[in-house]
This record gives C-alpha cells, sequence and structure tokens, in this order.
C-alpha cells in the first residue's frame, strides 16, 4: 500500500497507511491511555496530531508523544469538550481534518436496576452526546480536506447486562455511523470500528476485575494496529472480536 | 385496579395507548411536556422530558404513584435534515428526551421497586434499517433499543419483563412534520392498531414487536441486507428532505 498520490481524494484514503509525509492533520479523542494512545503513537511519525483528554496537559504531557498538540476536553461535559476541541484547531490553524478519530469513552459496571443517574448521564454524554456534538462540529473541517470520521464503539454494542448504559452509547454510536456513512457519502468518509476486550486501564476504572480471562484481551497496540486498518478500508463498519485478534500481534517498536 | 405509566402520552402513539389503557380498566399516569385534554381515567403529569432537574424532581412522584403494572417509555422527539444543518442544543435535546430520560426513568423506578410488571421501551424501525437524513434520531433508537435487550435479564431477576417496540411510520402529527416532501401517508400505520399490537405484546412480555406487516418486512430486510437498506433509505428519504426540522 505504497501509492503516491497527489489527488488528496486518493490520498485520504491512504491515511495511515501511506509512507511518511507529514502533511496529515490527525485528531484523536481521548488520546491519554489506552486505545487513543497507542493509536497516538502509531500515527505521531507520520502525521500532524491533535490529541484530547480530560486530564490537564501537564499531567499527560510526559506519556504523550513528542511535538503533538494537546486539549483539554472532558466529555462528561459534552459542550465545552466541543468549545475546547474548536478552539485548539483555530490555534493550530487547521482549517481542515483529514481525519478524526472519536475514540473517547467510559463506562461503569453494575446492576442496572441499581445504576444511579448520574452514572448513566455521565456515560451517555462521554461516549454519545459528546460524540455526536464533536461530530458536527467537525463537519466543515472535514469536508473541506474530504477527510475521514473514525467512531470507535464496542463489541458490546449488540447489548451486555452488567454495563447497559455503556452498550447503549456504544450502539447508538453504531446508529449515527451508518447513517452517517451514507449520508456523507462522497463528501467525508464515515467508518465505525468495534474494539472487543482490550487490556487497558478502562476495566479497572469501570470496576470490573477480567480476572484470568483479562490475559485473553488484545494488547493496546494490536488493537490500534488493526483499527488504523479498518479505518482505511472500504468497509463501514468492522467488528474487531476475540477471533480477529486472538493471533495477531503487532510488530514491536524498533 | 392496575396502574399504567405512559411517556409522551398527549399525542400521537402515547395518546392512542393511554386511551387503550384506559379502555381496559387501567389507571394511567400520563407523562408529557404539555397536559393532554381532560381525559377520563388519565392523570397527566406535566414534565419536560430534556430537562434534567425536572425530571429528578418528577421522580419521586412517579414512585410514589406506582407500582406500576405497565410503564411505556414512548416519548420521542426528532431532528430531521442534513446532519451539519440542526443545531447542537436540538441533538442536546433529542438525545436526552429519546435515550437519557428513558432510561434514568426505568433505572429510578426500578431501585425504587415501583415496576411490578412489565417495562416496554419504543424505539424505531430505524433499529433494523439506518436512517441516513436523521442520524441523531437513529442513534438515539438504537442506544434505546440495546439498553431495552441489555436490561432484559437483570430486570427479569426483579419480576419485570421487557418488551422492545420497533415501530415504523405511524399517522401521527410527529411523522407528517418529519416526512419528506411527497411521501406517501396512506404506507403509515395508524396509531389506535399500533398501540393496540405494542400493548398486547408488552402486556405479554413478548421481547420483541414491530407493528404491521410492512414495516416487519422492512424490518427482516434490513437484518438480511444492512447497507443496502440503509441505501434505500437514502434515496427514500435524504434525498427527498426539504428544510431541517427539529
Amino acid at each position: 500500500m505504497s501509492k503516491s498520490a497527489p489527488a488528496k481524494t486518493e490520498a485520504q484514503t491512504e491515511i495511515g497507511l501511506r509512507p511518511p509525509g507529514m502533511t496529515d492533520r490527525v485528531m484523536i479523542t481521548g488520546a491519554t491511555s489506552g486505545i487513543g494512545l497507542a493509536l497516538a503513537n502509531r500515527l505521531s511519525p507520520r502525521a500532524r496530531l491533535l490529541l484530547t483528554g480530560r486530564r490537564s496537559e501537564d499531567a499527560v504531557r510526559s506519556v504523550l508523544p513528542e511535538g503533538v498538540a494537546y486539549a483539554r476536553a472532558d466529555q462528561t461535559a459534552p459542550e465545552s469538550a466541543v468549545a475546547a476541541i474548536e478552539a485548539a484547531l483555530a490555534r493550530l490553524g487547521w482549517d481542515g481534518l483529514d481525519l478524526a478519530v472519536l475514540n473517547a469513552g467510559t463506562g461503569f459496571v453494575g446492576d442496572p436496576a441499581d445504576e444511579p443517574a448520574a452514572r448513566l448521564r455521565a456515560t451517555l454524554d462521554a461516549n454519545l452526546v459528546a460524540a455526536v456534538l464533536i461530530t458536527r462540529a467537525l463537519y466543515p473541517r472535514l469536508a473541506a480536506a474530504r477527510g475521514r470520521l473514525v467512531l470507535v464503539g464496542s463489541t458490546a454494542r449488540r447489548g451486555a447486562p452488567d454495563i447497559a448504559s455503556y452498550a447503549a452509547s456504544k450502539a447508538g454510536l453504531n446508529g449515527l455511523a451508518r447513517a452517517l456513512a451514507e449520508e456523507w457519502r462522497g463528501r467525508v468518509e464515515v467508518r465505525i470500528v468495534h474494539p472487543g476486550p482490550t487490556a487497558t486501564a478502562m476495566h479497572a476504572k469501570a470496576g470490573h476485575d477480567p480476572g484470568r480471562l483479562g490475559r485473553l484481551f488484545a494488547p493496546p497496540d494490536t488493537m490500534a494496529m488493526l483499527i488504523e486498518r479498518a479505518a482505511a478500508s472500504d468497509r463501514p463498519a468492522t467488528t474487531l472480536s476475540f477471533a480477529r485478534f486472538a493471533w495477531r500481534r503487532a510488530p514491536k517498536p524498533r | 385496579m392496575k396502574r399504567a405509566l405512559v411517556t409522551g402520552a398527549t399525542h400521537g402513539l402515547g395518546c392512542a395507548m393511554a386511551a387503550l389503557l384506559v379502555e381496559r380498566g387501567y389507571a394511567v399516569i400520563a407523562v408529557d411536556r404539555v397536559a393532554g385534554a381532560d381525559r377520563h381515567g388519565v392523570s397527566d403529569l406535566v414534565c419536560d422530558l430534556a430537562d434534567r432537574d425536572a425530571v429528578d424532581r418528577m421522580l419521586p412522584r412517579l414512585v410514589g404513584a406506582g407500582p406500576f403494572d405497565l410503564v411505556v417509555f414512548n416519548a420521542g422527539v426528532s431532528a430531521t435534515g442534513r446532519f451539519e444543518d440542526i443545531p447542537a442544543e436540538a441533538y442536546r435535546r433529542l438525545l436526552t428526551v429519546n435515550a437519557e430520560t428513558p432510561m434514568v426513568m426505568a433505572a429510578a423506578l426500578m431501585m425504587a421497586g415501583a415496576v411490578r410488571g412489565g417495562l416496554c421501551f419504543v424505539s424505531s424501525l430505524s433499529h433494523f434499517t439506518g436512517y441516513p437524513g436523521a442520524a441523531a434520531y437513529a442513534a438515539s433508537k438504537d442506544a434505546l433499543a440495546i439498553y431495552a435487550r441489555s436490561v432484559r435479564k437483570p430486570f427479569a431477576r426483579h419480576g419485570v419483563s421487557l418488551t422492545l417496540a420497533c415501530p415504523g411510520p405511524l399517522k401521527t402529527e410527529h411523522a407528517a412534520r418529519h416526512a419528506p416532501d411527497g411521501a406517501d401517508e396512506s404506507m403509515r400505520l395508524e396509531p389506535a392498531m399500533a398501540a393496540r399490537v405494542i400493548l398486547d405484546a408488552a402486556i405479554n412480555g413478548r421481547r420483541l414487536i414491530v407493528p404491521g406487516r410492512r414495516a416487519r418486512l422492512v424490518a427482516l430486510a434490513g437484518r438480511l441486507r444492512p447497507q443496502a437498506v440503509t441505501r434505500w433509505m437514502r434515496r427514500l428519504v435524504f434525498e427527498r428532505l426539504g428544510r431541517a426540522v427539529w
């Protein structure tokens, strides 16, 4: 996949897979840990990056790849997250965006008959409402660059009793992507990727101990590699369940 | 006397369900942004379901009015047009009314033990088809549908059954307002008919109900050929939409 394509429409279909050009403007949300950070590390040698997260820049600068821009955008407050992202894009002077990966997500494990309203709202806000509003806000820049929008869903989108509101939020993303992929066809490419269980801090944050099962989870680097491939493919939706990642590993960094 | 709770019961499908439940001998609590005309057997509880504080203030009153033999989360709003043309506030409102509030209400009622029969979530046929021209609406209805599927087993442990209803277009003001120009109204189902089918399913604890033969065919097609059906929806809806409506 090493086509050198001068036309922009050609170039963007190769994003992430083409040789270093340092021309792509890429935004990744929730990029301070887990899959988002792994993806940022993969793309940083090849693209200009704007990363977002809910922690302050001082708290995360040391873990981020060198030379990337960072914006604090806490998605549990979707409207202010959008404002922070728009301000950061304006500061960078990016009038176009070649790739946006909306990866930020949160969730809590527990009996849904016992789920407090605040938790439910935080889950939907961070995972779904923020994604809808950020997608809306990014449209002019994505369209200007004929760029690509990648939503990170979850294999839980088909339903999961102990993470009901998380599953609901990810199903919402799937519905959003399915509609937009068709609606924006020819203007902005839309993809959704549904990762299976990945060995990130999310499980601990969600109050879930996978125990020995955790050893079967995908390493974040492997998942990031598979997401990058899925994002560059022609399939509008890709599910990266256990069968898809069990035998694959991202090559060790040289 | 059996008690039922119906949200969005002032107009359309919810109004038809409230009327039918009264006919069947239920005392109905109707929650909506505006009260309906004085209806025998229906007590109106006025609440803007897009307003979190208002919902939180209403919940204790609702729990006090229980326990309910049947709860139908029917309230919903839409936003149709080019995705980027619709204001952010409208999306916030839509996602709150259609997805967040029914989940918050269901969890609160379950936590308080205020349900002793069935819960019914009214999603949409778009759960099976994709919905270009109403992407945020589709997102909210997919979220609600999967919430319903997710809580079925945990709620069953409390003796509560779960029904997911996915109606297609109905002959309601809501549908007429959001339909593309020149849409064929004869394709839409009578709300009274959809109400009867959905209530029968909810009372019997059926898992899924798609009212109307035509809607069931579309749902089946959507399951078999999701991409082709979403493309068909683009031609049927998105390409014929006039100005954005929210």
